[in-house]
């Protein structure tokens, strides 16, 4: 369903300092794949390169180098097709404040290619099961931090994706919110759909993720069902892992 | 095309809900320039009568009390005032008076050997007082030359008509139409330029940067439409704002043309006969030409705010690099209304500006199709090149994703 082939990505960062342009290298040769039906779970530090590998699966990014591809579409020819089929989901990404989520959805529902009748059940459905039901009409400029997310996951989720990624989805949000969240990506698991969620929380991702890879300075480490990358490592949480992999990175750049 | 509809529709949606914005940037031009154009014509209106009702003062000189006697007969028009004591041009600069005459000490003796009097007039041009007090001296020593002229004929026993051999009639051949044409092609492409741009700068940078800095564009590129669509449905609704803009401001121009053009301004509510006052001076057709040929112009605009607000991170850095972009339009504006530029080829091949003086042709009957086909196409180039240009940006993912 999501398959990464040896995908290389590469910024140009001005130096400010030496006024001079260095290339630095943000995702090194990543390879992985993730089925119908299962939760991968991408875990690393600020800056490892999760959130581009996300862009890049999601054809927001192209990759320098390697393949991407979700759905049998690659992302670096057809990205619009690819979009059509997944739904991306970030911290960075906000909700029409002027809107109503009724009015939200429907734009993007279009926006997507669904019929409006069909986007305007959809959207109501999704409302309902995110508790935002009685909002619907009611204008966002009122939403806390959740409701807002909510209306972002009922916005991603509504053109039925076969493919989901959430960069981040609990950050901010209150304990409920967060668990109607995890609830959620179990009942989209079970629906068959591949699932990708990118967290620093770790206890979430032992308890959800079907798989997990952890990526350090743009390398993938691990790529193991949770169990077996703490009996690999020896470790008794993900957390523990995290310090060896930080701590071997270090070595290595040393 | 469908994506950049939509793109277009979620503008317009979002736009539509920020009631304050509507107001601002249809509404208020409709109140402000009748209001501002109506109160300046009457502040006119009001220093016109004021100055034509009061007597100008007039310090006199006249050792021989020539002159004395005929001014002071006129109490309506002259009112004579002592010597202000200090230096003339100053006194005069100071307002102290409006004009000081020095009638030689000879005049009455001139005046019975039938000899030319000479009297000095010492008045400041740059004062409206001044100048109306001079105009009124003048008219007076006119008709007092005619009372005296005919007196000494009458002496020599001559006939009235040997001072008169010619005299002429006036008619005036002006056309007021023309004149009030020619005033709004000077006047109309100046402010349309400016109502274009203030709109387009202000929604431009919001609907690039400020979806940035909101965190909505990330939404809506991770939807199927193209960028390229994104882009140009951007450009489509920010064209449509500025057309929008141009033509609440024209409107507005409509209903105060009256007063803009030196006639007792309409009522702010007597909607009906102000709106015809600029369909009074130009046509349909000429409005309808004036459209075709600001539509690239718009474009020109529109694009360039797209590529400038596209690279900014904030709304508030993209204001800030658009603001030189308004300084240049305003800039151009004033030029436009230059006297004498009409006659300069090299104008018509400056983008913006070309337009701006096909529209000045258009009010002054000098319409020339050369000029209006060149201007439409030089800018049709400009809006080419930067849409190319803002499409482009938009794709590049070191912009959309700085941070």
């Amino acid at each position: 369903m999501i398959q990464l082939r040896d995908v290389h990505k590469s910024f140009d960062v001005r130096d400010r300092k030496t006024r001079t342009k260095k290339r630095v290298d943000a995702v090194q040769g990543i390879s992985l794949q993730v089925q119908p039906g299962e939760i991968y779970g991408l875990l690393g530090p600020n800056g490892a390169g999760k959130t581009t590998s996300l862009r890049m699966i999601a054809g927001l990014m192209k990759p320098d180098q390697g393949s991407i591809e979700v759905c049998g579409l690659d992302t670096r020819t057809q990205g619009e097709e690819v979009r059509g089929r997944l739904a991306y989901l970030a911290t960075d990404m906000q909700v029409y404040e002027r809107f109503t989520p009724r009015e939200q959805l429907r734009i993007f529902g279009e926006m997507q290619g669904v019929e409006p009748a069909t986007a305007e059940r959809r959207g109501v459905h999704l409302l309902e099961r995110l508790g935002l039901a009685d909002f619907a009409d009611v204008k966002m400029t009122t939403f806390s931090t959740g409701q807002k997310q909510k209306v972002n996951i009922a916005r991603a989720l509504l053109h039925d994706p076969k493919a989901v990624i959430f960069d981040e989805p609990t950050t901010g949000l209150d304990v409920l919110t967060a668990k109607t969240e995890l609830d959620l990506l179990k009942i989209m698991k079970s629906e068959g759909r591949a699932v990708i969620v990118c967290t620093h929380a770790l206890p979430m991702a032992e308890e959800i993720c079907d798989r997990i890879g952890i990526i350090f300075d743009g390398k993938l480490h691990g790529d193991a069902p949770p169990r077996e990358l703490l009996r690999s490592r020896g470790a008794r949480s993900l957390d523990e892992v995290f310090f060896q992999l930080a701590g071997e990175s270090e070595a290595a750049i040393a | 095309m469908r994506g950049a509809w939509l793109v277009m529709k979620k503008e317009f949606l979002e736009l539509s809900k920020d009631r304050k914005t509507l107001f601002f940037m249809f509404v208020m031009p409709l109140i402000l320039y009748p209001a501002l154009f109506g109160m300046m014509s009457k502040m006119h209106e009001r220093d016109e009568s004021q100055r034509k009702g009061k007597p100008s003062r007039i310090h006199v000189v006249d050792p021989s009390s020539t002159l004395i006697p005929i001014l002071q007969a006129d109490a309506k028009d002259f009112q004579l005032v002592p010597d202000p004591g200090e230096d003339m041009q100053k006194a005069l600069r100071d307002k102290k008076l409006d004009l000081s005459l020095e009638v030689p000490a000879s005049a009455a003796d001139d005046l019975k050997a039938q000899r030319t009097i000479k009297v000095t007039a010492f008045y400041n041009k740059s004062e409206d007082d001044s100048t109306e007090a001079f105009s009124r001296l003048d008219e007076m020593l006119k008709a007092q030359r005619d009372i005296w002229v005919k007196a000494r004929l009458q002496e020599a026993k001559a006939p009235a008509d040997l001072a008169a051999p010619t005299a002429i009639v006036e008619r005036d051949a002006s056309d007021e139409t023309l004149e009030k044409q020619k005033l709004l092609g000077i006047l109309v492409p100046y402010i349309v330029l400016i109502a274009m741009f203030g709109p387009i700068m202000g929604q431009g940078s919001g609907m690039t940067a400020g979806e940035r800095e909101r965190g909505t564009l990330m939404s809506l590129l991770s939807t199927r439409i193209p960028r390229s669509q994104i882009a140009l449905g951007k450009l489509m609704a920010l064209f449509a704002l500025g057309v929008l803009g141009m033509a609440s401001n024209v409107l507005a121009i409509s209903f105060s043309a009256n007063s803009m053009i030196g006639h007792p301004a309409a009522p702010a509510g007597a909607a009906a006969q102000a709106s015809s006052s600029l369909l009074q001076v130009a046509s349909p057709g000429t409005l309808g030409l004036m459209f075709l040929v600001l539509v690239p112009v718009a474009l020109v605009m529109v694009s360039f705010v797209l590529t400038v607000g596209i690279r900014a991170k904030t709304q508030r850095e993209a204001a800030t690099a658009l603001m030189p972009g308004m300084f240049v339009i305003v800039v151009l504006g004033v030029f436009s209304m230059s006297p004498g530029l009409e006659n300069m080829t090299v104008i018509h091949f400056v983008p913006i500006i070309n337009a701006s003086m096909s529209i000045r042709e258009m009010f002054g009957q000098q319409f020339n199709w050369g000029h209006y086909l060149l201007a439409i196409g030089i800018n049709s180039a400009l809006a080419a090149i930067f849409t190319y240009v803002a499409a482009k940006t938009l794709d590049r993912e070191d912009v959309l994703f700085k941070s």
